[in-house]
């Protein structure tokens, strides 16, 4: 008798991993995760208004710090947040001098790094690899 | 916004391990264990870094 193994969810791949990247959680709700979704765009919202509130940076890429084209992949990694956060805010690079500057950071980051894992999760449940 | 170290850490601590919780356990008890343990361990880890570092010399 082999183990129940979860159906691959309807619709379309690519729209799915568009969507989870577009704004937190959007991939699962299209994938039929409404709960968990609703859970997740607060979660993932949380973290990247708390970075810009704590005067963090939405890095981009400098030719003489190699490092920051993983940041700026980090921060790009939350989709419209961060595209609608440099289009409307005019300083993007945050308040070096601010005390809670590396927390802005952190949760900046962290925000982008949160939704790439949400993309491969809306990956792994499309594919029936999660139920 | 409060420019405090300790809230910020708190925070950092919950939406993360809300977010792991999430990600990698399913059912309400098992999240809720996992979210307690890695807020727990986020918290307690980050304060005993702080003590082991306490005796070198601050940034110049």
């Amino acid at each position: 008798m082999s183990a129940a193994v979860p159906a691959p969810a309807r619709g379309n791949l690519f729209v799915a991993l568009l969507l989870a990247w577009l704004f937190p959680g959007l991939g699962h709700a299209y994938l039929g995760k409404r709960g968990t979704a609703l859970l997740y765009a607060g979660i993932v919202s949380a973290a990247f208004f708390l970075g810009l509130a704590y005067h963090g940076k939405l890095y981009v890429r400098e030719a003489d710090h190699p490092l920051t084209i993983l940041a700026t992949f980090a921060c790009y990694g939350a989709g419209l947040l961060n595209i609608g956060a440099r289009l409307l805010m005019e300083n993007t690079a945050g308040n070096l001098l601010s005390p809670t500057f590396e927390y802005g950071c952190a949760f900046l980051l962290t925000a982008g790094m949160m939704n790439l894992l949400l993309m491969l999760d809306a990956y792994d449940i499309y594919t029936g690899a999660k139920g | 916004m409060p420019q405090d170290h300790f809230l910020a850490m708190v925070l950092y601590a919950a939406l993360t391990a809300g977010f792991f919780a999430l990600l990698w356990r399913s059912g309400r008890r098992e999240r809720w264990r996992y979210f307690l343990f890695v807020l727990i361990t986020m918290l307690a880890g980050a304060i005993a870094a702080g003590w082991v570092m306490y005796p070198l010399p601050p940034h110049p």
